[in-house]
């Protein structure tokens, strides 16, 4: 995972083997390079033994059984007696046959790109702006991220509220200015937009945060150099901010990509993915299935949130991918 | 070179901080866990006369000092039991009660459609595991518990929807309630108080339960069948609805309205009807409002669903605990302490009466409750769940203008049929 | 100098900006203050005129508990996900494991898995162990929202940090374990703040675990206490708003004092040539 080497290592990576690193360097003459290199790995692996233990735990055994769910027919009776048959792939033929699926598809494709498009861009302007030192700026940035301590009950029922066809301010302000009542909620063709609102502005101090971390962790003397040089700002931005926060940027896009292919409480609690599956996405789907309609289909359910998991599968093999190509590069 | 004196000065300080905040921080939290009373050992009580049974309500605004958590308290004197009550979100109930399922609590207040789906899991003992004697509930009130002849729960009390009015608005829109006796007479109303400068009605059309629940006054009163999604007579309940939006008679906002947002709505002042529930009660008449039943197409009364919640005896691994389980439901729904406690009409004629006795004003309710139809009724079951998520997304597509009317219901009747083949 | 005669209009642009955000929190409040009749006037009041202060006065009688158990699950979580990210973090990034790219790419997938699976899950598990209702259970039920992003943001900032430090340590005859505490934490300092915040965050606004793992604990947190207000018909908008503002104000206290902590900039300084 190498972020930025600004040099390259001095003689500290045993470069033939490539896995002893940092710490053992300069062996003793005469030991054994094989017991070197297993004393190393177990240094690395009791750092790291924690969490594998952790991840096996507590993820895979609710994985296992969402996948279990899934390949199974659950009833609510199969909660207390026991008996599910399995039904292998039928639920996900099932699923992907159904008429939700496809809409359900292109909503999640629609609300996690542009989601992540404007979450990404304004929280990265608003990172560059912070970034100079104005007074005020530090309190300020602390205040961005005032709206991830509310419950995303409250943050969801505040834009519901918003956003009320009759008593929202949103209307208010545009009959203000001469535009007709929108009907934001409650119409097929706004309430997509209506949710990406809510969630864009939950995600942009996020990236904020991560993003103005990023400029942190630029060193000073590359700006120097930059406008010793003669770089106008904008320039400065582009040529070397920029690709110098690609590693940090990587990782936000991703993670917001994840989370928000994720995203359930907002748009529940403003549309329940309503009217009619204009807002339903993969995420509010499987909830719906589930626990949210008036009769659990569990197992259904469980095969829409393991195709969400696939997909993420998907992107996050391309990061890897591409990880690895910057590494090379 | 790198300044190693420094390093280690910082690292000094700030590993005595980060440790100190690490050992403090799980002082406190061990201090708050320990000071915690340990897990109510649920279904754990001991035999000897007391015991603790526990209780799961959808009540989480009723808290320790409100009267259904005294009410619960007295009948817990009175058994000589301790009963631990834990509310939470209607919603969440089933999925709270699935996720418990080796764990199940004593007794489980549950909203009555959702008892058959429950009963039909295997979740809830009868009356005949448990015991319970339900001689004395009145039976349309008692038939949302009953699947293929037996009973699995006991109603804690049942409300129903009317019509409410705000008189002032209708006075100064001309309209004379005793004029509004069919749909187009209430329609004309309407037009009448939004002529002068009013908003029409309000009642909530929200894609769940509550929707359907509110549609199926208008629903029944056209006289339609549950079974029967897609028949003229229904078309014409949800055209009625729709004329009513497009004609501006009611808001859009009733599309994602809950009922309790549509009250709310009403409480502006701007509204001249509302369909809401018996339970805004004394609401309505501290505000002044008054109400009449839903009037069916062509006159008459139209049917109004019965609501409230369901106490059920979830199944237990130690069957000696169905007795006093019973005995805890059958304290809760005598009388009408608990039904007063929640705003609900008393399950039993007595208790009704008793009702009628302290409060004279209730006479409406209590015969509208008496009129009201269950939802569940004509041995729908477990189906009706599924019937009616489809009912509410076609008022929801008709509503939005996904479709039209005919189009939604021909949809939904499908979909329906298909589900539950 | 051109500079500082511009500062003041970016603090200006800054506090428009700001206030166009936070406009949203601005309308919580507001109905927080109206009265209940009013509350869904057409068109809506945009001060709240004749307020009520009744949600507030519930709030301060009822919710401290709340807040107070919050605030205990919230560190909690911090500590415990900082123990556990860190050092997997350090040993990603710098000492190269066998099986670390599957290792990281697990944990990306493991993030993924709906909340609501990993509740039902949590309720087995916790139910055989017997924390359930426990506030130790709902820290662990809370750092799994945050373990896997500790470990990929660490990572990615440790990945950064120039090997010579590492290897300065090294020469004096340091362990893996003192570098770790000793180089890396230290400098790490941006990532881990970054790393708290979240985490305190998430822990502090979870709902799904709490209501599955902690339902009928004695302790319980914010986001069920809240539920108080709701109940199976109505709902008190005024206590729900003003509990979501009482319960900002301190923790945005907190931030706005963390930030400061943050705003020295650390790597660099660190490495001098």
């Amino acid at each position: 995972m190498a972020a930025t080497q600004v040099t390259p290592p001095v003689t500290t990576r045993d470069r033939t083997t490539g896995a002893a690193s940092i710490i053992d360097v300069a062996p003793a003459a005469g030991r054994p390079k094989n017991r070197q290199r297993l004393r190393a790995q177990l240094t690395a692996w009791a750092f790291i033994a924690p969490v594998v233990i952790y991840l096996a735990i507590f993820y895979a055994y609710p994985l296992y059984r969402n996948l279990d769910l899934s390949f199974r027919e659950y009833t609510l009776r199969s909660f207390i007696d026991g008996s599910a048959p399995f039904v292998w792939f039928q639920n996900y033929v099932d699923v992907i046959g159904s008429s939700t699926f496809v809409p359900a598809l292109v909503n999640t494709a629609v609300f996690t790109g542009v989601s992540i498009a404007f979450q990404f861009s304004i929280g990265l302007a608003l990172a560059v702006f912070f970034f100079r030192r104005f007074p005020l700026a530090a309190t300020l940035r602390a205040l961005f991220l005032v709206p991830w301590l509310l419950p995303l009950l409250v943050s969801a029922s505040v834009w519901a509220w918003m956003l009320n066809s009759e008593s929202g301010i949103i209307n208010s302000f545009l009959s203000a200015v001469g535009i007709d009542q929108v009907n934001w909620l409650t119409s097929p063709q706004w309430a997509m937009v209506s949710v990406l609102l809510a969630n864009i502005w939950i995600g942009i101090p996020f990236n904020l945060v991560i993003l103005y971390s990023g400029l942190q962790s630029i060193p000073g003397d590359v700006y120097e150099a930059a406008s010793l040089d003669g770089a106008t700002g904008w320039q400065t931005f582009w040529r070397i901010t920029f690709p110098l926060l690609r590693p940090v940027s990587a990782i936000t896009i991703l993670l917001g990509l994840v989370y928000t292919l994720k995203v359930f409480d907002i748009i529940w609690i403003m549309t329940k993915g309503g009217p009619v599956d204009a807002s339903t996405t993969l995420a509010i789907w499987s909830y719906r299935l589930g626990f949210g309609g008036q009769s659990p289909e569990l197992s259904p359910a469980a095969a829409v949130g393991n195709l969400l998991i696939v997909l993420a599968f998907v992107f996050g093999f391309i990061y890897i991918r591409l990880q690895r190509r910057m590494a090379n590069s | 070179m790198i300044q190693r004196g420094n390093i280690v000065n910082i690292t000094a300080t700030k590993g005595r901080v980060f440790g100190a905040i690490l050992i403090g921080t799980t002082l406190v939290g061990g201090l708050a866990a320990c000071s915690a009373s340990p897990s109510p050992s649920t279904g754990g009580g001991t035999n000897a006369a007391g015991g603790s049974y526990t209780l799961w309500d959808p009540y989480p605004d009723r808290d320790a000092s409100s009267d259904w958590a005294k009410a619960i308290d007295a009948c817990a004197t009175d058994l000589g039991i301790t009963i631990e009550r834990t509310a939470s979100n209607t919603g969440d109930t089933v999925k709270d009660l699935t996720t418990a399922a080796s764990n199940l609590p004593d007794v489980a207040l549950v909203d009555n459609p959702k008892v058959s789906t429950l009963a039909d899991a295997g979740l809830l003992t009868t009356t005949d595991d448990n015991g319970f004697d339900v001689s004395a509930i009145a039976p349309n009130i008692l038939s949302a518990g009953e699947i293929d002849g037996k009973i699995y729960g006991v109603p804690t009390g049942a409300n129903t929807l009317g019509l409410y009015y705000n008189p002032e608005v209708l006075k100064a829109a001309g309209v004379d309630i005793a004029d509004v006796k069919d749909w187009a007479s209430l329609t004309d109303a309407l037009k009448k108080v939004v002529d002068s400068g009013k908003k029409g009605i309000t009642f909530s059309a929200v894609g769940t339960e509550e929707g359907s629940f509110q549609f199926l006054p208008w629903f029944w009163g056209a006289g339609a069948d549950l079974t029967a999604l897609d028949s003229p007579e229904a078309t014409d309940a949800l055209s009625l609805w729709t004329d009513w939006l497009e004609k501006g008679y009611a808001p859009d906002s009733v599309i994602s309205n809950t009922q309790g947002t549509s009250w709310d709505e009403f409480k502006t002042g701007d509204y001249g009807f509302a369909e809401n529930g018996s339970w805004f009660k004394s609401d309505a008449d501290a505000a002044g409002y008054l109400s009449i039943q839903v009037p069916g197409i062509d006159g008459g009364v139209a049917p109004a669903p019965t609501g409230g919640e369901f106490m059920t005896i979830p199944i237990q691994k130690d069957t000696s605990r169905y007795a006093t389980s019973a005995k805890i439901v059958g304290c809760l729904s005598e009388g009408d302490t608990a039904a007063d406690a929640l705003g609900y009409v008393a399950p039993t004629a007595a208790g009704s009466e008793s009702q009628l006795a302290a409060d004279p004003s209730l006479e409406f309710w209590i015969g509208a409750v008496a009129d009201a139809k269950p939802r569940t009724a004509d041995n729908l079951g477990v189906s009706y769940g599924i019937i009616s998520e489809q009912l509410y997304t076609a008022v929801q597509s008709a509503l939005s203008g996904t479709a039209s009317p005919a189009d939604s219901l021909a949809t939904a009747q499908e979909a329906a049929a298909s589900k539950l083949k | 100098m051109t500079r500082r005669r511009l500062t003041p209009v970016y603090t200006v642009l800054g506090i428009v900006i700001t206030a166009i955000m936070l406009f949203p929190l601005y309308w919580m409040i507001n109905v927080s203050l109206t009265q209940p009749t009013d509350l869904r006037r057409d068109p809506p009041n945009l001060f709240p005129i004749n307020p009520t202060f009744d949600g507030y006065t519930k709030v301060i009688s009822e919710q401290l508990p709340y807040l107070g158990t919050s605030l205990i699950v919230g560190l909690g979580t911090v500590a415990l996900t900082l123990a556990l990210s860190a050092p997997a973090a350090f040993a990603l990034a710098k000492l190269r494991p066998v099986g670390g790219t599957a290792v990281n790419f697990v944990l990306l997938i493991a993030q993924m898995i709906p909340g609501i699976i990993m509740a039902m899950g949590f309720y087995l598990i916790f139910n055989n162990w017997g924390i359930l209702n426990t506030i130790p259970g709902l820290i662990l039920a809370d750092s799994t929202l945050a373990v896997p992003f500790g470990v990929l943001i660490f990572t990615a900032f440790m990945a950064g940090i120039p090997d010579e430090l590492m290897s300065a340590a090294k020469i004096d005859g340091a362990s893996a374990f003192r570098t770790f505490r000793s180089v890396i934490l230290p400098v790490s300092r941006n990532s881990v703040v970054t790393v708290s915040l979240f985490t305190f965050l998430w822990g502090w606004s979870d709902f799904i675990f709490a209501s599955t793992v902690n339902r009928g604990g004695d302790l319980q947190p914010i986001t069920i206490g809240i539920y108080r207000y709701i109940g199976n018909n109505t709902q008190d908008w005024n206590a729900i708003m003003a509990t979501a503002v009482v319960a900002s104000i301190p923790a945005a206290v907190l931030l706005v004092v963390a930030q400061r902590y943050v705003a020295a900039g650390v790597t660099a300084g660190a490495v001098k040539d």
